[in-house]
């Protein structure tokens, strides 16, 4: 019985890994837009600092996600979304606690969905608000 | 999403269950069905129209065409039981559209349909009924403004030769991907009401979709996140809380969600009862106020302009190379468009206050007006001493719109479109009108003037945080928000203009006397001691 | 020559300070939930307001009760006796070192006018006040009492308002009168120590 039930828990785990690996697929634009609004846009606030979805184009966003040279390199948008950074900052941003769970390539899709999707030539274009 | 779900051994499916809902919980992810439309065989085809994806949908879903049918959202009328009209935005009168019936191409992109572009369109066909609008998930579905509620399906030019090209929806992806409505749905017409974002209510904007905490506490992204339908319970197609039959004053305490009961679940105390302050004197308040007087401090407060007044006599100004002029104010907002006539907008704003017990009337162009004074679009009707009423906060919209000068009623127009009668394109009010009232089915006897409008609007989105709710002060003090409000006494504010006169004149006249007969007291007793 | 008479016990004098306190408190208070003027800001002059009301209503409760288990209620009694001696005492007399028509005793420590006046507080001021204040404490409630038809806010504020205005009128006199004394303060020590200072 005990084994029985270690089996199916094992199953189970990796099919909720596989879930994971699944959905991570398609990104979850409506998650990705809270963490681009609450997250990124924490640093990114304010007139000319401001880089609203709509100031590129879905080819310029993939190319972007892509190389991943964020302050032309010298940062990376892994580190702003990865676990760590989330962790250092969820004492005070509320969006970054409420995902901490999300696995960091899941969540990458979903702020690259909502930067897609927003896009000037994006299915809903989006400003800062 | 859970594709796994259909190859699991059946006994790993309970484990399964309870795992998935806590990952659910986990990535608040809100896809609790248990049906997989990508797996449906007949969603797996290239759709060339919304109606092919409505008549699969309707295969399983045999009784949600015609839910949708007997719902505002389809007909666009609301019989009124109070004065017995036929309302609804068929009928009613406002000052962002100047009517249904001639504009419909345009109107159309808000309509829970397929093909109403004018008064041909068959009501009663179910594959007319656009399932997608509301049942979206990808953020992809769109409608295009101009085709009759039709969405895109190939890359074309719209309007023709204009060359402005639309994308195409994929419309398999759509709909392997539907679930239930979000904010984002909802949002897609009711926040650009009036023609654009925020335009139209001042309470209901796209910053709404994703909203921190201070613009609203129920819909903030990262609490309690509620979708519209948490306070609009939607059973059986048919949306609660309609601002045609609103709830004034909700004495009862909180509602059972899912019990039987024909109360509005969408009002505040629904869920909060009647005393949920901690403070007895606020919870007595609410015998004069509505929760929302206090807690929705200002409205339009997302970042998004609401629009304030529209005077459509003022279009029609064409610059020095005779194209139709538009102009825009520093922050980009249009503020002349020879197409429209003239707008003023607001952020931040404060609202008016009346006195509302529920009953509201709408006027319709059947309805005889006063063109002497503002006429009242709606009328919110209320009284202190009705017992009914409660004081509600409203934006007023202002505007100048054409009316019939004989018939004294108010007129619809055509204004959008591409033809020789649209006001849009051949810049004549007198044929707009004539083709506006002949689509509308209703008189127009040539003359026609500009009258001054006014139209409520009740606030009741945008609930801010507590701590942000309004001060005492805000109306119990010198310039109170309330002061405009009759039948109420306002300590701090209300004082008694003649006793405090009256008071304060002989409290100082005293203190004189004493002053004096002191210092006679001083001046005596010194001589007194000198003798 | 002078001597002292015992003549306010302990509670009656410490019933004196609290309610000075409590109606000077309310004053400012109440005029500020007024309008007149910002001090504490209306919510906290409100929240004072009533508490220094309830605490004032206790008092007066001991108070009354004190009043009748020791008989010192026969103190308010009225009389019209001496009373145009006193006012002519204190329109003329006071300033010609006249001596003062009325001899304070353990018996009678109130000179007829006081009585008059304190009376006059303590039976229409008071009760006013303290009526017109409930009825706006329990506002909320007329409607469940079924009260509403026979009363309105701003009848009750005016009332209310006006009782505030008779209070400050007294207020002010009766600070004054009290340096009318053998001495300038002997009638303010009088109601510290309890022994009044009499020629
Ligand atoms: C800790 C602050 C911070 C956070 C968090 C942050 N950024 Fe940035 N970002 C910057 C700075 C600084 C720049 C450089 C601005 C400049 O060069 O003017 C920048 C630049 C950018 C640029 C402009 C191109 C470039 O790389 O220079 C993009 C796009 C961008 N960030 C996207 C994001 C996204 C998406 C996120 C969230 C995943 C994010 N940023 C999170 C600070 C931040
Ligand atoms: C010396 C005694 C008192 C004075 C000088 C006084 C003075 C005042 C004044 C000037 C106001 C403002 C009235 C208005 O603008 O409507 C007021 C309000 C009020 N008073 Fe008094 N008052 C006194 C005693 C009391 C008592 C005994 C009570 C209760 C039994 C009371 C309860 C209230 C209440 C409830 C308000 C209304 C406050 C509000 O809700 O805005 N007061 N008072």
């Amino acid at each position: 019985m005990k084994s029985h039930f270690s089996i199916l828990s094992g199953i189970t785990l990796g099919l909720l890994a596989l879930s994971f690996a699944g959905e991570a697929a398609d990104g979850d634009w409506k998650r990705g837009r809270v963490y681009y609004r609450f997250v990124c846009t924490d640093c990114h606030k304010g007139g000319s600092s401001e880089i609203p979805p709509n100031s590129r184009s879905m080819a310029e966003w993939k190319a972007y996600f892509q190389a991943d040279k964020h302050e032309k390199g010298k940062t990376s948008l892994k580190y702003y979304v990865s676990k760590a950074f989330r962790e250092s900052i969820k004492a005070k941003n509320q969006a970054a606690a409420k995902f901490i769970d999300v696995p960091e390539d899941q969540l990458m899709k979903d702020i690259e969905a909502f930067a897609i999707r927003g896009a000037k030539d994006g299915d809903a274009p989006a400003t800062c608000n | 999403m859970r594709k796994e779900l259909l190859t699991m051994p059946m006994h790993c499916l309970f484990a399964w269950g309870v795992l998935a809902c806590a990952v659910g919980l986990l990535q608040g992810a809100a896809l609790a069905s248990t049906a997989d439309h990508s797996q449906f065989k007949g969603l797996q085809q290239d759709f060339k129209s919304g109606s092919a994806v409505t008549k699969i949908c309707l295969e399983c879903h045999t009784k949600a065409a015609g839910e949708v049918m007997a719902s505002k959202h389809w007909s666009w009328e609301w019989p009124d039981p109070h004065s017995k009209k036929m309302l609804g935005k068929q009928n009613v009168l406002t000052s962002f559209s100047l009517g249904i019936q001639s504009n419909n191409p345009v109107c159309s992109v808000c309509h829970v349909g397929y093909g109403w572009k004018d008064n041909n369109f068959d009501f009663t066909a179910q594959e007319n009924v656009d399932c997608l609008v509301c049942h979206d998930t990808t953020g992809t579905y769109r409608k295009q403004s101009g085709m009759a509620g039709h969405p895109p399906v190939v890359a074309m030019e719209f309007p023709p030769g204009s060359g402005n090209v639309v994308k195409p929806v994929d419309l398999k992806e759509v709909a392997q991907n539907v679930g239930k409505s979000s904010r984002d749905n909802c949002g897609a017409c009711h926040f650009y009401g009036g023609g654009g974002d925020g335009v139209k209510h001042g309470d209901l904007d796209s910053s709404l979709a994703a909203p921190e905490k201070d613009v609203d506490v129920h819909m903030n992204a990262l609490g309690l996140d509620f979708s519209c339908t948490e306070c609009h319970k939607t059973t059986r197609h048919q949306v609660a809380g309609s601002r045609y039959a609103l709830t004034a004053t909700d004495v009862h305490g909180a509602l059972m969600r899912g019990s039987k009961d024909d109360r509005n679940p969408s009002t505040c105390q629904a869920c909060h009862g009647n005393a949920s302050h901690k403070l007895a004197r606020l919870n007595r308040h609410a015998d004069k106020l509505a929760c929302q007087t206090c807690h929705i401090p200002q409205y339009a407060r997302g970042g998004i302009a609401t629009k304030l007044t529209w005077d459509w006599s003022a279009a029609g100004r064409k610059d020095k190379d005779g194209q139709p002029l538009v102009e825009k104010d520093a922050n980009g907002h249009v503020v002349y468009d020879a197409k429209k006539g003239s707008f003023t907008y607001g952020e931040n704003m404060v609202p008016d206050y009346f006195w509302f017990n529920g009953k509201v009337d709408h006027l319709t162009v059947s309805d005889k007006i006063d063109p002497t004074n503002s006429v009242p679009l709606n009328r919110f009707y209320g009284s202190p001493a009705d017992g009914a009423s409660r004081i509600w906060p409203f934006k007023v919209m202002r505007a100048t719109q054409p009316y019939d000068k004989v018939h004294m009623t108010m007129l619809k127009a055509h204004t959008t479109g591409n033809d020789e009668d649209s006001y849009g394109k051949s810049f004549d009010w007198h044929k707009a009108v004539t083709r506006g009232m002949q689509d509308a089915g209703k008189p127009f006897s040539g003359q026609m003037g500009f009258v001054e409008t006014e139209m409520s609007w009740p606030i009741t989105h945008m609930v801010a945080p507590k701590e942000q709710a309004l001060s005492c002060v805000a109306c119990h003090g010198a310039e109170s928000r309330l002061a405009k409000v009759p039948g109420i006494h306002l300590p701090g504010h209300h004082a008694h203009g003649w006793l405090d006169k009256l008071g304060w004149g002989l409290a100082w006249l005293t203190l004189l006397g004493v002053i004096v007969h002191g210092a006679g007291r001083a001046f005596t007793s010194r001589k007194g001691a000198r003798k | 020559m002078s001597e002292r008479i015992y003549v306010f016990p302990l509670f009656e004098r410490f019933w004196h300070w609290a309610q000075a306190i409590l109606i000077m408190l309310l004053l400012v208070t109440g005029f500020e939930a007024h309008g007149t003027y910002r001090l504490l800001g209306f919510e906290r002059a409100v929240d004072t307001h009533t508490a220094g009301a309830w605490a004032l209503i206790g008092l007066w409760v001991f108070a009354i009760f004190w009043h009748f288990t020791t008989g010192e209620w026969k103190q308010y009694i009225p009389t019209l006796q001496k009373v145009d001696a006193m006012i002519k005492y204190y329109v003329f007399g006071i300033f010609t070192n006249a001596p003062h028509p009325f001899r304070l005793t353990r018996l009678h420590k109130h000179n007829p006018l006081q009585r008059l006046a304190y009376l006059g507080v303590m039976l229409f001021i008071g009760p006013l006040l303290w009526f017109t204040g409930w009825l706006y404490i329990f506002y909320g409630y007329w409607a469940a009492w079924g009260w509403e038809q026979y009363l309105s806010l701003q009848w009750i504020s005016f009332f209310h308002t006006t009782g505030a205005f008779l209070m400050l009128l007294f207020l002010i006199v009766h600070v004054y009168l009290i340096t009318t004394g053998h001495t300038v303060l002997s009638h303010f020590k009088a109601m510290i120590t309890g022994w009044e200072e009499v020629d």
